[in-house]
């Protein structure tokens, strides 16, 4: 089941708030106190309950018809309910329709009376009044003609409203004027002068209905973004302003426009007019203007396809449900708005066309519907082959051809002359191809739950897209314009330089990325309103040009970028794309070529090429200098550095640790002399799945700073010094082979255990010269300043620990604690730890999202709740489940995933199923889903399951709590949108680290931490700008001691306190360098009770009202803090006086 | 805070600190510095009729609240005033079995991270008992003489005790493991020797070890066989043959959809009530 939509996140009503809550009843029994069997919890799936009679009685025939439409027509019961759920949420309810209805007839009343004026030349606009500004670029401002004003002869509801298939929010009716043949001339059509008509027309209109009080707001806008044609919006007054927007549209009378005047290769913008040039004498033709020929045009059919369209959805509801779906499904990925968007127009139109075409049938349900025009769409590209409504094979139609030279996406009307897709760039259909293509696999799969995937999840441009990459200020695309010798475009666009630039520069970037690119998407400008007494907005007030980049992440290891051979002819047209950076080079194979290098040494760099590419091309062709491109793709990468690391993100530290491993388990594959031979050699620490946030480095001790104890040959820290290094042993399991020698009792297995642990000392000393240290449970090695804690398993041994017998003699097997651990360390964890080793050969990116997530997680102080394996196992759904989503590629959108899905996905009642290695099939996840239903009261609150992990969620059992996991939502909703809005801020993202920084605020005492007993004080969030010496050489050298091994005085400091107040208090920590501790009193803990021997740790006997009740000795308390903790805690700092009774 | 500890002091000091009934209450804390103090709850140890318990009666102090840093050492030297004190254990819970076995070895058992803890605290004489009850305090658990290690101190020298000899543990394991062979042996030789012989009543047990090995007594072992005999019944049942068994196999899928569809409306009355239906 997919993460829920936005508005999960406010479930605040059946979760109460953390600190009311908090610590009650413990932290670990509360996930399963939480409900007490019989009593429905709210917002919790029960198992259902039908009686047999229910369940067996005899069916009526309705409900066997209904039963057998949603298997004909629906994918499922619960996707014919839910698509009628949200039509019924996005329809305009009858009620309000006929409010609309009224409205409208009072606007065509209003309409019709605004009064006429005299004719005037059209560049004397002297006759307009003082209130009122005519909502159009005059650029060049002469032109010729004259202009009155008559009231329209006709006004036509046009559009969805009319169809019924507009939806919710945003209802907007579109009203179509047609003006009256006195007022257009012939020649109209050229040089903008139909639209400098259109223009005053509006504004005239615009100031008689603004004094009208009907009206709460009346304001311009651009038609479907397009500047040359401004459209009038009216407001109802009062309280139904946010019901309705009326758009007014003028078109001329039927048929005056010559359709053979408007085809794609004919010019009506005169380059002499447009330039303000004599026209040049040589006789070159002028520029074919087919945008503009299109907008023209555009205005002349509204009518006429509003009949088609109704003739051809009127009597088909499914065919409107499938409109209003397809309508929703552009929205949520951001398709459908702003100049050359997917729109929903777009949209019914196609559904007509596969209608005519019979692919699409009428009886069809919406779900059908949206699914056969999305298989259509990820099937036919419309940028290679047009297809067009139109059914007559007149030869004085235009051809396909035509339309193709002139527009990168085609899509004809019936009428065979209009282009529907005329705004639509190629890259924008590529995107609606792309989405279309994720949607069908997610319908086709069948395995989660499309319903919500496909139309309840927003796909917004920063989580859709590996890098982000901003273009600012807008002007600067004007002089690109001039760079990439755009005027045609310019003169056909109307001087709209950023849709003249758009599509050569996405044309140019595409080329120069290449491999590294799968998709390549751009905002569209979005549509402004204005008031009428304001000038329209200018091109560059539309903020900036936002473009996405989907990679490959196969094409992001290489560095090279391979041309032509030098002397083929091919070489010259790489030269003229790379420009200098293109150098020839000699291959193994002797080839010599042209390439192109790029400077990354690191993982991080590499995955940053692209930014390199987009700012080369962009300087060389475009003249758009560096400084105004603004690219989005690593800010989040200086969280994951190491300390004074720069340049890596840390993959290739994890690398050399991984390499280092490999070279250990060959070594003890090939010990001989043990008694017992290595069956496997397995490694369980995060670092071998590559997902420890801050990969450890060899140690290279300096003796001097340590105290020696000689007889063990280690090193042991020394009180006067600061706290030494943090070096973390990294655990490796080796199995030893079953044999029949080993004896069957606990206690003798654990001493066994340990002789072999001595034993493996031994030789590893003898045979290869390692540091080693055994004790009974596990063999420290040191190899090349890395120390790996080597421990002994037998296969046997938690059989051996379930063992129990009854008094009749029957052995059973049943879990305990013991066994239960022994298992999720011996054998659950090396599973994991080699799936995710193998998921990270596969993305890899997988490495920095789960570091970034577990950073954040522990960074909010909330990391000690979430074992490691549950954070990894989240950051692997990202990549194993990206759906709607594909996997991600750069740190940055798994990040910005896994929020969203921290915060959105309904733990309550799903588990997040963790496909790893596809072993689960469709009926084994319907399995556990039930079954996770059935027994929800006993599972931890936090549920996931794993192949290997079906039914106890083992790596989520000993926490989080409730409270705790609650908090974690509601931070992460708090952070997404923070950080979104940060990387989509074209001017730079200000501190990336905001998110980073716990809030402190809700802490009742916060201890604070003296850096010098914090060894991994480099590590913090806000790195430190001077620490401590930790007794490390920075070059490596030989060393026959032992470094200390796992000595962090916060996490010892930690335990202490835990064990000593855990009953009275929470306790958080950032283990990456924290300063500070965040102490919560639980509430229910500092209620009075009265004595009991049991339960008297730190509390005291207090007479309350004659009655001698117990209380938290909360000053003792605070002064223990700082004994515990002497050297280590600066100051003991009381933050609230809610503990007073 | 300052206002209420002010208040408290007051009270203390002229009424008799407040302890539930049949204690008493010792103040307690770490050093001179502290401005606070913990209470240690005492009486003497009795156990109600009937039931065992192994501590000496009399001489035996039962303490309850021991603070985490407060040692067995310490606390013997704390309650030395009352009269010599025999031994101190401290523990989780109170339990009224003595610990009399022989500590646990360090190399498998590692000592836990004390909390608070209840002692026992065994005197000498009967007379310490009472002495202590009526102990004023405030006991000092670190002072100048009796310096107790706390923080980075205490986490040093643990880290160093924590560096363990090898060979020592080698020495331990081996005794052990001789112990355990032994035992073993000694086993089988009686299992052997009582192999086929019948007992009083004329009962043979039979082993896994005779001449005929029987199944072992385990429940997985019963499971099997009990899944073999549903098998085999399984396989000799006919499907679908009589009329009556096609009719239920149809309702059977019907209640199925029935359930599943109940199931799907269930689960979208709920994502309606949290307004999960809004698309934007």
């Amino acid at each position: 089941m997919g993460p829920a939509p936005a508005g999960a996140t406010g479930e605040s009503e059946v979760m109460e708030p953390i600190l009311e809550s908090i610590g009650k009843g413990g932290k670990k029994a509360s996930s399963k106190k939480r409900t007490v069997a019989g009593s429905p919890v709210e917002g919790l799936l029960q198992p259902v309950k039908l009686s047999r009679a229910e369940l067996y009685k005899e069916p009526t025939s309705e409900e066997l018809n209904r039963l057998r439409e949603t298997e004909s027509l629906f994918h499922s019961s619960l996707l014919r309910l839910q698509v009628e759920e949200l039509l019924k949420e996005v329809r305009l309810s009858e009620k309000k329709k006929e409010r609309i209805d009224t409205f409208l007839q009072e606007v065509k009343q209003r309409i019709l009376r605004v009064p006429s004026t005299p004719e005037t030349e059209l560049m004397d606009q002297a006759w307009l009044p003082a209130g009122v500004r005519v909502p159009i670029h005059q650029v060049p401002f002469t032109v010729k003609g004259c202009f009155r004003f008559l009231p329209p002869v006709q006004v036509t509801i046009v559009g969805s409203y009319l169809l019924g298939t507009c939806i919710r929010p945003d209802i907007n009716v579109d009203l179509a004027l047609t003006m009256p043949r006195e007022i257009l001339q012939d020649k109209d059509g050229l040089n903008q002068r139909y639209f400098r008509k259109r223009a005053l027309y509006l504004a005239h209109m615009a100031h008689y209905l603004a004094q009208d009080p009907l009206f709460g707001s009346v304001r311009f806008s651009y038609s479907n973004g397009c500047h040359l044609k401004p459209s009038l919006l009216l407001r109802p007054h009062g309280k139904d302003e946010r019901l309705v927007t009326v758009r007014l549209h003028p078109c001329p009378p039927p048929e005056f426009f010559r359709l053979c005047r408007l085809l794609p290769t004919k010019n009506n913008v005169r380059s002499a007019w447009y330039r303000g040039q004599s026209p040049p004498g040589d006789g070159s033709p002028e520029p074919p203007t087919p945008h503009y020929n299109t907008w023209v045009l555009q205005d002349t059919v509204l009518e006429s396809h509003v009949q088609l369209l109704s003739a051809a959805l009127g009597s088909a509801p499914g065919l409107k449900d499938g409109v209003c779906l397809l309508k929703v499904w552009l929205r949520q990925r951001e398709l459908d708005k702003g100049l050359g968007g997917f729109s929903g127009f777009l949209a019914t139109m196609l559904v007509t066309f596969l209608t005519s075409t019979r692919k699409i049938h009428t009886t069809m349900s919406g779900y059908q519907v949206l699914r056969s025009v999305l298989q259509f769409l990820a099937t036919t590209d419309l940028t290679v082959s047009g297809i067009s409504s139109c059914l007559s094979s007149d030869p004085s139609l235009p051809a396909l051809a035509d339309f193709h030279q002139a527009f990168p996406v085609v899509f004809l009307d019936f009428s065979g002359h209009l282009n529907l897709c005329a705004d639509v760039t190629a890259s924008t259909y590529h995107q609606v191809q792309h989405e279309a293509r994720l949607s069908m696999t997610l319908l086709d799969s069948k395995t989660d739950d499309g319903f919500q995937l496909l139309l309840m999840t927003p796909k917004p441009m920063v989580r859709t897209f590996d890098h982000i990459l901003h273009l600012r200020p807008l002007s600067r695309l004007q002089t690109a314009c001039h760079r990439l010798k755009l005027w045609p475009e310019l003169q056909d666009h109307g001087g709209d330089y950023v849709s003249a630039a758009l599509g050569p520069l996405i044309t140019l970037l595409e080329q120069g990325l290449g491999s590294r690119l799968q998709l390549l998407g751009h905002s569209r400008p979005p549509v402004p309103e204005w008031g009428i007494h304001q000038d329209p907005p200018k091109h560059r007030d539309s903020g900036a040009l936002t473009l996405g980049l989907l990679l490959r992440p196969e094409g992001l290891t290489s560095v090279l970028e391979m041309g032509p051979e030098a002397d083929q002819s091919e070489a010259a047209v790489f030269r003229q794309l790379w420009g200098s950076r293109s150098e020839l080079r000699r291959f193994q194979d002797g080839a010599i070529r042209e390439a192109v290098v790029w400077e990354a040494a690191s993982v991080a760099q590499k995955r940053l090429i692209p930014q390199q590419v987009v700012t080369h091309l962009l300087a060389l062709h475009a003249d758009i200098p560096d400084t105004c491109v603004h690219y989005v793709g690593g800010f989040l990468d200086a969280l994951i550095q190491g300390p004074k690391e720069t340049s890596s993100t840390g993959e290739e530290a994890l690398a050399a640790t991984v390499r280092c491993y490999d070279d250990l388990s060959r070594l003890l594959w090939g010990l001989e002399d043990l008694p017992l031979t290595v069956s496997a050699v397995q490694g369980v620490h995060p670092v071998l799945r590559y997902t420890e946030v801050f990969p450890p480095l060899p140690a290279w001790p300096a003796y001097s700073f340590y105290e020696r104890l000689r007889e063990q040959a280690s090193l042991a820290p020394r009180p006067d010094k600061p706290c030494p290094a943090y070096v973390e042993p990294m655990t490796v399991v080796c199995h030893l082979e079953g044999s029949g020698q080993w004896p069957q009792d606990v206690e003798a297995v654990r001493r066994v255990r340990a002789a072999f642990q001595l034993r493996l000392a031994e030789l590893l000393t003898q045979k290869h010269g390692l540091r080693c240290q055994a004790t009974a449970t596990h063999t420290d090695v040191l190899k090349d300043g890395f120390v790996f804690r080597v421990r002994v398993a037998y296969q046997r041994e938690p059989q051996i620990l379930r063992e129990t017998r009854s008094p009749e003699g029957v052995m059973s097997l049943r879990d305990t604690p013991a066994s239960r651990r022994l298992e999720r360390d011996t054998k659950q964890l090396p599973l994991l730890t080699s799936a995710l080793h193998g998921l990270q050969q596969q993305h890899p990116a997988f490495s920095g999202v789960a570091r970034l997530a577990k950073r954040w997680v522990r960074a909010q102080l909330l990391g000690e709740s979430f074992s490691d394996e549950s954070l990894d196992l989240v950051a692997a759904a990202l990549f194993l489940h990206p759906e709607p989503f594909s996997p991600p590629s750069s740190p940055q959108v798994g990040f910005l995933r896994f929020l969203c899905l921290v915060s959105t996905f309904d733990w309550k009642n799903n588990p997040l199923i963790v496909n790893l290695n596809n072993e689960l099939t469709v009926e084994e996840q319907v399995e556990i889903r039930s079954g996770f239903l059935a027994a929800r009261t006993q599972l931890p609150v936090m549920v996931i399951t794993t192949p290997q992990d079906r039914k106890s969620s083992v790596w989520t059992q000993d926490g989080p709590s409730a409270q705790i996991l609650q908090q974690l939502v509601i931070l992460a909703a708090e952070a997404l949108p923070i950080l979104e809005k940060q990387l989509m801020d074209p001017w730079g993202p200000g501190d990336i680290r905001t998110v980073f920084r716990p809030p402190l605020d809700m802490y009742d005492v916060l201890i604070h931490l003296s850096p010098r007993h914090i060894p991994r004080h480099r590590q913090a969030v806000d790195s430190p700008a001077a620490s401590f010496c930790r007794g490390l050489f920075a070059d490596p050298r030989p060393s026959p001691l032992m470094p200390v091994l796992g000595y962090d005085p916060p996490q010892l400091y930690l335990a202490q306190l835990r064990e000593a107040f855990g009953e009275l208090a929470l306790f958080f920590y950032d283990q990456h360098g924290g300063e500070v501790i965040g102490v919560l009193w639980k509430p229910t803990s500092f209620q009075p009770q009265p004595f009991k021997a049991s339960s008297t740790k730190g509390r005291m006997v207090m007479s309350q009202g004659g009655e001698l009740m117990m209380v938290p000795n909360v000053e003792a308390i605070l002064e223990d803090f700082a004994v515990l903790g002497e050297g280590l805690v600066q100051t003991v700092e009381p933050r609230s006086e809610r503990w007073t009774v | 805070m300052v206002a209420r500890r002010r208040k408290r002091e007051a009270r203390e000091a002229e009424e008799k600190l407040p302890s539930p009934p049949g204690y008493s209450a010792i103040p307690i804390k770490f050093s001179e510095k502290q401005q606070a103090c913990h209470y240690l709850y005492v009486k003497e140890h009795s156990v109600r009729e009937g039931t065992k318990s192994t501590w000496p009666q009399k001489r035996t102090l039962f303490v309850l609240n021991v603070p985490p840093y407060c040692t067995e050492e310490c606390l013997s030297r704390l309650l030395s005033p009352c009269g010599a004190v025999q031994s101190v254990e401290l523990q989780e819970k109170p339990d009224l079995v003595e610990n009399l076995k022989e500590p646990p070895s360090k190399f498998f058992h590692p000592k836990p991270v004390p909390g608070f803890r209840v002692a026992y605290v065994v005197f000498q004489k009967p007379g310490g008992v009472l002495a202590a009850s009526t102990l004023k305090g405030p006991l000092l658990v670190s002072t100048e003489s009796h310096r107790v290690k706390t923080g980075i101190h205490k986490w040093i020298s643990e880290y160093t005790d924590s560096v363990l000899d090898p060979e020592a543990l080698r020495a331990e394991v081996d005794t052990f493991m001789e112990a355990y062979d032994k035992k073993i042996a000694e086993e089988v030789a009686k299992a052997e020797e009582e192999e086929g012989v019948p007992d009083e009543e004329g009962w043979v047990k039979v082993t896994r070890r005779g001449r005929r090995p029987v199944l072992p007594r385990t429940e997985a072992a019963s499971l099997r066989v009990l899944e073999k005999e549903k098998r085999k019944r399984a396989r000799k049942e006919l499907l679908n043959f009589y009329a009556w068994q096609h009719r239920e196999t149809k309702m059977e899928h019907l209640a199925q959809l029935r359930k599943k569809f109940e199931e799907d409306k269930q689960r979208i009355e709920l994502l309606r009530a949290q307004r999960k239906f809004r698309p934007y």
